[in-house]
C-alpha cells in the first residue's frame, strides 16, 4: 500500500501541467476561476485545443485515436485540468456515447462519429430523460417505428444539458412494447438538424439556460444510425452508466472549489469566524475522504479488479460535497448573496457590483447545484442500488 | 498509488483473524470481562503470534513492521472486540521506545515487549487536561543522574496490571508549557506507585495511577518529550482508526444478516426502503472511515506538521463514522440491539470508547480547523 504516485506518474503529471498551462486560454480559465458564464464558444474552443492534441477524448484507447492512458493517468489528466481552472469537458460525446459506439457500434459508425468527437467539432447531446420518467429511465416512451430504411421517431426528451448547441443526440427510444419495459428499448443516434427536431429552452431557477426539451415530430432516422441490435438499448445504456464512475464524483473540481471557498471566506472577513471555519474544516475532511475513496476505486481498477463495492457511493458523496461547497460560499458572502445581477456573471462586465465582484455568482451556483443530487439517477435511487449490493437482497 | 495489501499483509491478517475466531469468541470474551478485562494469557497468545513485537526492531527481537501492517492487525483485533490494550502495549510502547528511548532502555525493554513478558502502557491523561497533551502537572525531579516523579495519571489502560508506564512529566515551566515536558519510564512495582483499577464502559480495564517520588528512567528529555508524546498519540490515533474500521465492519455485517432474517409484517425487514436507505448511509460512513483509516496509517511516517494534520482529519472522520454506524446499527436491530446478551451493543460500546480515545470528534474538528491550509486534498 502506497499513497504516493510513482516517479513515472509524477513525470506524466508534470507534462500535463506544463501543457495545460501553455494551452488553456487565460480568458477561459479566468471565467472558470470566478464562476463566470461560459459560452458555447469558450467550451468548444477548449474542446478543439484538446482535440488537436488528441486529448479531448482522454479516456479512449489508442485503436480509436485516444492516448491509451491507464486509469491513473486519466485521473491525473482530469485533476490537472481541474486545478488549472479548465472548463469541464462536455461529457456527452467523448465520455458517454463514444464508449458505446466503440463497444457496440458498427465499423462504419465508428469511422463516421469518433473523429468528430475527438476533434471537438461535433457537439453531442444526451437523450435519455423524458417528461415523467425521472430516475425511472426504462419508462421511455419516445417511439421509433421502422419504415423501410428509416425509423420514424416521435416523442419528447427533456433535461437535455446544453442541447441548444447539439449537432447530434444519442437517444433511448422504444421499438417494442412487449415484455418488460427494459426489453423494448433501442439506442439511436439522431442528427439534430433533421426536420422535425425542435429544441426548447428550460430556464432553471438560477435564471440560466442550461437544459432543454427536445421534441421529435415524425423525424426520419436512417436505420444505419441504430447502435447494435434493436431492443438491446438498455444493455448499452447500462454499459454507459457503468463506464462513468469515478468521474462523476468530480473530486478534482471539489478540491479547487474548496480552495476558492477559503479565498472567498478570507475576502469576506469570515475565515476566522469559528462557526464558519469549522464548517469549512468539516468540508475539508469530506473532500479528502472522498478523494481517498476515489483513489481506492482507481487502484482497484488499475489492478484489474472489476469493481469495488464503494463505486456506487461516489455519486452520492460527490454530489453532496458539490452542494455543500456552493452552499458555504454563499453563506460566506452573507447578505451580499441576496442581490441578483444577471449580467455580473459575464466576463468583462463593466456595471456596478453590489459588494465584491466575487459574490455575484454565489447564490446562482448554489441554486444550480441542487441538480447534482437529482441527475444521473437521484441519490435516493443510488441508495437503492447501494443497498442492493450491501444487503445482497 | 496503490491500495492493495501485500501477500505478507494478507497472511498477517489471516493469522490474526484465525486466532480471533478460534480463541476470542464472544463467550470467552464474556469470561475475560468478568475476570477484569485484561488477561495475561490472552496477551501471551497475541505475543505468540509475534504481534506485540510489530513495532519492535528486529535487532531487539521484534518484527520491525510499519503502520500498514499495524493497521491490518488492528482491524482484525477490532473485529474480535479484543480487550487487551494492544494499541498501547505493543504499538505505542514499541514505537515510542524504539523511536525515542536511549539504547540502554531499548535493550532492557523492547525484547520483553516483543516476547510478551512486559506490558508497558502510556500514563498520559491528567484530570484537567481533557485532550490537551501539553497540560502536564505531574512533576519530575532530578538528583544526580536519578529521576523521581510525583503526580497523578488517569484512565491508564490496564493500569493496575501493566509492568511499566510511559509517563510525561514536567521538568520545568508552567502547566501548559510543552517545552518543559520530558518522558519517563516508571515500573509499576517501584516504590511510590499506587494504582486503583476499575472497568471501562467497553469491558476493558483501566486505572488511576499515582506517583509519589517514584523512581523513573528518562526516555526523552525536556524539549523532546512533547514531540514524543504527540507521536505516541498519533500512533494511537492511527491504530484506533483501524480498530474502529474492524469493529464497524463486523457490526455492519451482523446488522445486514439481521435485516435479511428478521421478519416484521410478514417480510424480512431488509425489504423496507427506509431501512435500505439507512444501511446505504451506514455503508457510506463505513467506507469513508475505512478510506481515512488508510490515510491515517499512510501518513503516520510523514513529517510532523503533515502527520498531525492528517491524523486529526482521519480521527474526525472516524469519530463521525463510528457514532453514525454505531447508533444506526443499534436502531436497525430494534429492541434486541439494546440488550447485554446480544453482541451489537458490545460493538456499540467499543465504538463509543474509541471515539473518545486520543481526542474525540469535537477536539479533532478543532485541530483540523486550526491546521487548515489554503490548499486542499490528499496531497496538499
Amino acid at each position: 500500500m502506497d499513497l504516493n504516485f510513482t516517479p513515472e506518474e509524477l513525470a506524466f503529471r508534470t507534462n500535463i501541467r506544463a501543457w495545460v498551462a501553455e494551452n488553456l486560454p487565460k480568458d477561459i480559465s479566468h471565467k472558470v476561476q470566478n464562476a463566470l458564464r461560459l459560452s458555447k464558444g469558450d467550451l468548444q474552443r477548449w474542446a478543439k485545443i484538446l482535440g488537436k492534441k488528441g486529448w479531448h477524448a482522454w479516456a479512449w484507447p489508442k485503436q480509436f485515436g485516444g492516448p491509451g492512458w491507464n486509469v491513473i493517468e486519466r485521473h491525473l489528466f482530469e485533476e490537472e485540468c481541474a486545478l488549472a481552472d479548465a472548463p469541464r469537458v462536455v461529457p456527452f460525446g467523448p465520455v458517454m456515447v463514444a464508449p458505446v459506439i466503440m463497444a457496440f457500434g458498427s465499423p462504419e459508425q465508428q469511422k463516421r462519429h469518433l473523429p468528430g468527437i475527438m476533434s471537438g467539432e461535433v457537439w453531442w447531446s444526451q437523450g435519455y430523460s423524458e417528461p415523467g420518467s425521472g430516475s425511472d429511465l426504462a419508462s421511455v416512451k419516445t417511439r421509433a417505428e421502422r419504415k423501410g430504411d428509416y425509423y420514424i421517431v416521435n416523442g419528447q426528451k427533456t433535461w437535455t444539458t446544453l442541447g441548444q448547441y447539439g449537432d447530434w443526440i444519442f437517444c433511448l427510444v422504444r421499438t417494442s412494447t412487449e415484455g418488460k419495459p427494459q426489453t423494448g428499448i433501442s439506442f439511436l443516434l439522431i442528427d439534430m438538424t433533421s426536420p422535425g427536431v425542435t429544441v426548447r429552452p428550460i430556464i432553471t431557477m438560477d435564471g440560466e439556460h442550461e437544459v432543454n426539451e427536445v421534441w421529435f415530430d415524425n423525424v426520419e432516422v436512417p436505420v444505419d444510425n441504430l447502435v447494435g441490435e434493436e431492443n438491446k438499448g438498455w444493455t448499452y445504456a447500462k454499459y454507459l452508466l457503468a463506464h462513468e464512475r469515478t468521474n462523476i464524483a468530480d473530486v478534482n473540481r471539489a478540491k479547487r472549489e474548496l480552495e476558492r471557498l477559503k479565498r472567498i471566506a478570507k475576502a469576506e472577513g469570515v475565515y476566522e469566524d469559528q462557526r464558519l471555519r469549522d464548517e469549512i474544516a468539516k468540508l475539508e475532511v469530506d473532500v479528502i475522504s472522498l478523494e481517498m475513496m476515489v483513489l481506492r476505486v482507481l487502484s482497484a481498477e488499475s489492478s484489474g479488479e472489476q469493481s469495488l463495492d464503494v463505486a456506487g457511493l461516489l455519486k452520492i458523496r460527490g454530489s453532496e460535497v458539490q452542494q455543500r461547497y456552493s452552499e458555504l460560499m454563499m453563506l460566506a458572502a452573507g447578505p451580499y448573496s441576496i442581490p441578483f445581477i444577471h449580467d455580473a456573471m459575464e466576463a468583462g462586465w463593466q456595471g456596478d457590483c453590489v459588494g465584491a465582484a466575487h459574490v455575484a455568482p454565489l447564490a446562482s451556483t448554489y441554486f444550480n447545484m441542487r441538480k447534482t443530487t437529482i441527475y444521473g439517477g437521484s441519490n435516493e435511487v443510488q441508495r437503492n442500488i447501494v443497498s442492493q449490493v450491501v444487503l445482497g437482497s | 498509488m496503490d491500495f492493495n495489501f501485500s501477500d505478507d499483509q494478507d497472511m498477517l491478517r489471516d493469522s490474526v483473524r484465525k486466532w480471533v475466531d478460534k480463541r476470542y469468541g464472544f463467550e470467552r470474551r464474556k469470561t475475560l470481562v468478568k475476570a477484569g478485562g485484561f488477561s495475561r494469557d490472552a496477551w501471551r497468545e497475541i505475543a505468540g503470534l509475534g504481534l506485540t513485537g510489530l513495532y519492535v526492531p528486529e535487532a531487539h527481537g521484534g518484527m520491525g513492521f510499519g503502520p500498514v501492517d499495524a493497521m491490518v492487525v488492528m482491524e482484525e483485533l477490532g473485529r474480535g472486540l479484543v480487550l487487551e490494550p494492544f494499541t498501547q502495549g505493543a504499538l505505542i510502547a514499541g514505537g515510542v521506545l524504539a523511536g525515542d528511548a536511549p539504547e540502554a532502555v531499548q535493550s532492557a525493554w523492547l525484547p520483553k515487549i516483543a516476547s510478551g513478558d512486559a506490558v508497558i502502557v502510556l500514563a498520559q491523561q491528567e484530570r484537567a487536561a481533557r485532550y490537551r497533551l501539553n497540560h502536564v502537572v505531574t512533576a519530575a525531579k532530578q538528583s544526580g543522574t536519578d529521576w523521581t516523579i510525583t503526580g497523578e495519571k488517569s484512565i491508564v489502560p490496564a493500569g493496575d496490571k501493566a509492568d511499566a508506564f510511559i509517563v510525561p512529566a514536567r521538568v520545568f515551566g508552567a502547566v501548559d508549557d510543552a517545552q518543559g515536558i520530558a518522558l519517563f519510564l516508571v515500573e509499576r512495582n517501584a516504590n511510590g506507585v499506587n494504582t486503583r483499577g476499575y472497568s471501562t464502559q467497553d469491558g476493558g480495564q483501566a486505572a488511576e495511577v499515582t506517583f509519589n517520588n517514584a523512581s523513573a528512567t528518562l526516555i526523552a528529555d525536556a524539549g523532546k518529550g512533547f514531540a514524543a508524546i504527540e507521536r505516541a498519540v498519533d500512533i494511537g490515533i492511527a491504530a484506533t482508526c483501524a480498530e474502529a474500521v474492524g469493529v464497524m465492519d463486523k457490526l455492519v455485517a451482523v446488522t445486514i444478516e439481521y435485516m435479511n432474517t428478521r421478519k416484521q409484517f410478514g417480510v424480512a425487514i431488509a425489504t423496507f426502503q427506509a431501512l435500505r436507505h439507512r444501511i446505504a448511509d451506514v455503508k457510506m460512513q463505513l467506507e469513508l472511515g475505512r478510506s481515512m483509516s488508510y490515510f491515517a496509517s499512510l501518513k503516520l511516517n510523514e513529517p510532523e506538521d503533515q502527520r498531525r494534520r492528517a491524523l486529526a482529519q482521519a480521527k474526525f472522520q472516524l469519530g463521525t463514522s463510528m457514532r453514525y454506524v454505531g447508533q444506526q446499527c443499534i436502531q436497525l436491530h430494534g429492541g434486541i440491539g439494546v440488550t447485554d446478551e446480544y453482541i451489537a451493543g458490545h460493538y456499540f460500546k467499543r465504538l463509543t470508547v474509541l471515539e473518545m480515545s486520543y481526542g474525540d470528534s469535537m477536539h479533532h474538528l478543532g485541530e483540523v480547523s486550526a491546521r487548515m491550509q489554503d490548499t486542499a486534498g490528499v496531497f496538499a
